[in-house]
């Protein structure tokens, strides 16, 4: 992490407050911001079709100023709450505060209180922007939700009653591109082991109803290096569910098989009541779908074989750098040069980090940087000099920078302004599948 | 803004009696013909009730609050004792907001509105007792006041402020050219009180300005929302807040002060017998 009075050139995350997206992401939920107008803009210019129902610069808004600062914005946010109300059939309300808020003091929770006491279902969560980055306000947005919301409904959803249902906190609302897909897959993978799933973001989710539900899960699955841990510790600490912890992002055949077993191991530990049997059988199907189209891709990849990418550099968060890295390396035959985590990893993941990504190959390494200025990364790269086709995969700001080293480009990270994703997912069989066809395009392209 | 004008702010512990000093001082610079004004920078809002007789007039904030910054001055500036303008910035409810912004944002919109007119000789700033943060440090800053002094008294925290508050002037007098002009003594009739000023600011690097004794007439005069010039302009308060407005008017050492260790501090307050005299009343 770069000392405090270093200067970023370019962050591939947001401030705290960008975690209103994860509000965004459960249907009929919304945020509200106490914060400046500018918080709601740099989130969507930063997201990109990002808004939701309500969100970005559309959510609602204090608009806090100068007067706010001086004498507090209590009232102002009193009376926005009402005003959201009158305007918005919805089923959440998240209050997030922005940094001016946040250095005045102004005291949010007891103003959240007073509808929470007339039986509004509303939360409060403190997200200035100089607290920490979204990765890490993403836990503190669905913690005060199970804390100030779920927490309402313990009666109905005894702790652990449902030895099927599994709450699963993966891929973050809009940070990753890919998180409506991923989800999806997710959730369609678990299902055909047998288990349900709680996968609380997106159209596949159950909205609030599905939310209320996590204490009754078995067990959490988080699938993440880092990101969404302090989550699956709280609901430990909670509700005593044991998480089954998988660190990086799952995908082709090797990596989801490995998870899907994992799961498996562990659901019948937390005694699951999984028809083993059948879930096998669902694994071995997929994965035979999944090496049918690997097959029809020989006669391609021979005949291609000097014209495609031969090697990689992927600018992405951890759980997708050692993910895309194994999958690139196993399933595909590019192998990934210097790769570059730029998600500010907390210091104390990065050993396990640097060894998932070492277990990949014992026969080649592959140089790993922890650097949150992606700026910086992309120096690194201008300075790499490798034999080949090459491929970046980033966000759209390494767009030019492969231009520059003649390289490939795929865009697969946020920011990106030139690149549309609506559904598309990259975890699991169909998300390596879908990987291999966006690499093998972007280089096709450049001929005929 | 305009060279020629004095700016003054007066800082010191809280209670040591900022207020009553600079509303005295300011009577006795308008009886010598002086153009003054008075801008309190203080939430409570009392740095002007014994120039005008009452309790302030609107706050600058209040009128922000409700009118919107299209403010007119004369909503917010009002002629007290000799014609002195007196401004209170005000602040937010005790335990919301943020009182420090709030003087700058004051300040700010005083500047916009043209409040520090050439004709005026001096500008004062009375802030709140402890600098808490940043905005409280503002009269300080770049194109405000250039001089400071210091209320204090023969009281060991009245010491540690004013030692807390020099760090704070030493900090911003490179830059902004901010200078202490010395140390104010508000007696509590502590023993060899004037000795300990004397020793203390000479550590400082500056000067006792002036000692201003302890006299029951500023509390009646107070009662009455008066200054002691013009409750009783013939007492010897009077007189004495008198001659400490000349010897402001004449003041001509402006020094960047020399703050003390904790350690150097105790050593003055134990060699004035301090020390002794406050352990003499602990009696538990
Ligand atoms: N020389 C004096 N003799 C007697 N009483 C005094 C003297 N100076 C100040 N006082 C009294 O001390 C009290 C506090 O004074 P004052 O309000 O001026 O302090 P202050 O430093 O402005 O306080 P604050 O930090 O709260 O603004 C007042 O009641 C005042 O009458
Ligand atoms: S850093 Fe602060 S002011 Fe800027 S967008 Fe984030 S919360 Fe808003
Ligand atoms: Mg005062």
């Amino acid at each position: 992490m770069p000392a405090l009075n270093e200067m970023i050139e370019q962050p591939r995350f947001s401030c705290a407050i960008g975690a209103l997206q994860s509000v965004v992401a459960i249907p009929r939920a919304v945020p509200i911001l106490h914060s400046g107008p500018g918080c709601g803009d740099m989130v969507s210019g930063f997201f990109e079709r990002s808004k939701g129902y309500a969100g970005g610069d559309t959510s609602p808004c204090t608009n806090f100023n100068e007067k706010d600062v001086v004498f507090g914005g209590s009232e102002k946010l009193r009376k926005i709450i009402k005003n959201t109300y009158k305007v918005l059939d919805t089923d959440l309300q998240v209050v997030l505060t922005g940094c001016t808020g946040g250095i005045v003091g102004d005291d949010i929770e007891s103003v959240v209180q007073e509808f929470q006491d007339a039986g509004k279902p509303i939360v409060s969560v403190d997200t200035p922007g100089f607290k920490c980055n979204n990765y890490v306000s993403h836990s503190h947005v669905v913690k005060a939700i199970i804390d100030q919301y779920v927490s309402l409904y313990e009666e109905d959803n005894k702790t652990r009653s449902d030895r099927k249902l599994v709450n699963l906190f993966a891929s973050i609302p809009y940070q990753d591109p890919f998180w409506k897909g991923n989800l999806r897959e997710y959730k369609r993978l678990l299902e055909g082991l047998g288990l349900k799933v709680n996968v609380l973001f997106g159209p596949d989710s159950g909205g609030v109803t599905e939310w209320q539900t996590i204490p009754k899960a078995n067990f959490n699955i988080l699938v993440s290096p880092w990101y969404g841990k302090p989550i699956t510790d709280h609901l430990k600490r909670l509700y005593g569910q044991e998480t089954y912890w998988f660190h990086s992002v799952p995908i082709g055949a090797n990596e989801t098989e490995k998870f899907l077993e994992g799961v498996l191991d562990f659901a019948a530990l937390q005694k699951a009541d999984i028809d083993r049997k059948k879930a096998e059988a669902f694994i071995k199907h997929e994965t035979d779908r999944y090496y049918e189209e690997i097959d029809n891709l020989a006669t391609f990849l021979l005949e291609f074989r000097y014209g495609l990418p031969r090697y990689a550099h992927i600018l992405h968060d951890a759980g997708y750098v050692v993910g895309m890295s194994k999958f690139l390396l196993h399933e595909t035959g590019v192998v990934p040069k210097e790769v570059f985590v730029v998600d500010n990893t907390p210091e104390k993941y990065r050993e396990q980090i640097e060894k998932d990504l070492a277990s990949t190959s014992d026969k080649r390494t592959i140089p790993v940087f922890f650097e949150a200025d992606a700026g910086e990364a992309q120096e690194t790269i201008k300075q790499a000099d490798h034999k080949g086709r090459g491929i970046i995969l980033g966000s759209g700001w390494d767009k030019s920078l492969a231009k520059e080293k003649n390289c490939d480009f795929l865009s697969v990270a946020v920011p990106s302004p030139v690149r549309l994703v609506l559904t598309t997912n990259y975890v699991g069989f169909s998300g390596g599948l879908r990987l291999i066809e966006d690499i093998y395009q972007t280089a096709l392209h450049t001929y005929g | 803004m305009e060279e020629h004008i004095r700016q003054i702010a007066i800082y010191g512990k809280g209670g040591i009696g900022k207020s009553t000093t600079t509303q005295n001082l300011t009577a006795g610079l308008a009886e010598r013909g002086k153009n003054v004004m008075v801008v309190g920078c203080d939430p409570k809002a009392d740095s002007t009730r014994l120039l005008l007789g009452t309790l302030a007039q609107k706050t600058v904030l209040d009128t922000l609050r409700e009118e919107g910054d299209e403010i007119e001055l004369s909503s917010i500036m009002r002629e007290g004792f000799h014609g002195i303008k007196c401004v209170e910035s005000g602040g937010p409810e005790p335990g919301v907001g943020c009182a420090g912004r709030g003087i700058i944002t004051s300040i700010g919109l005083l500047e916009q509105q043209g409040a520090y007119t050439d004709d005026l000789d001096y500008v004062f700033y009375d802030v709140l007792g402890d600098v808490v943060c940043g905005g409280f440090a503002m009269p300080m800053r770049e194109g405000k006041a250039r001089e400071i002094y210091i209320v204090a008294s023969g009281e060991m925290m009245a010491l540690y402020a004013a030692n807390n508050i020099s760090k704070g002037i030493a900090k911003y007098a490179k830059k902004s050219g901010v200078r202490l002009g010395g140390i104010i003594c508000n007696s509590r009739n502590v023993d060899r009180e004037i000795d300990l000023l004397k020793a203390f600011s000479k550590e400082l690097g500056t000067q006792l300005i002036y000692f201003v004794p302890r006299n029951n007439v500023v509390q009646r005069a107070e009662i009455n929302r008066k200054t002691v010039i013009e409750y009783e302009p013939k007492s010897t308060q009077a007189d004495e807040y008198r001659k400490l407005a000349s010897a402001i008017d004449q003041n001509d050492m402006f020094t960047i002060p020399t703050p003390m260790t904790q350690e150097r501090l105790e050593e003055i307050l134990l060699e004035y017998g301090l020390m002794d005299a406050l352990k003499d009343n602990y009696n538990i």
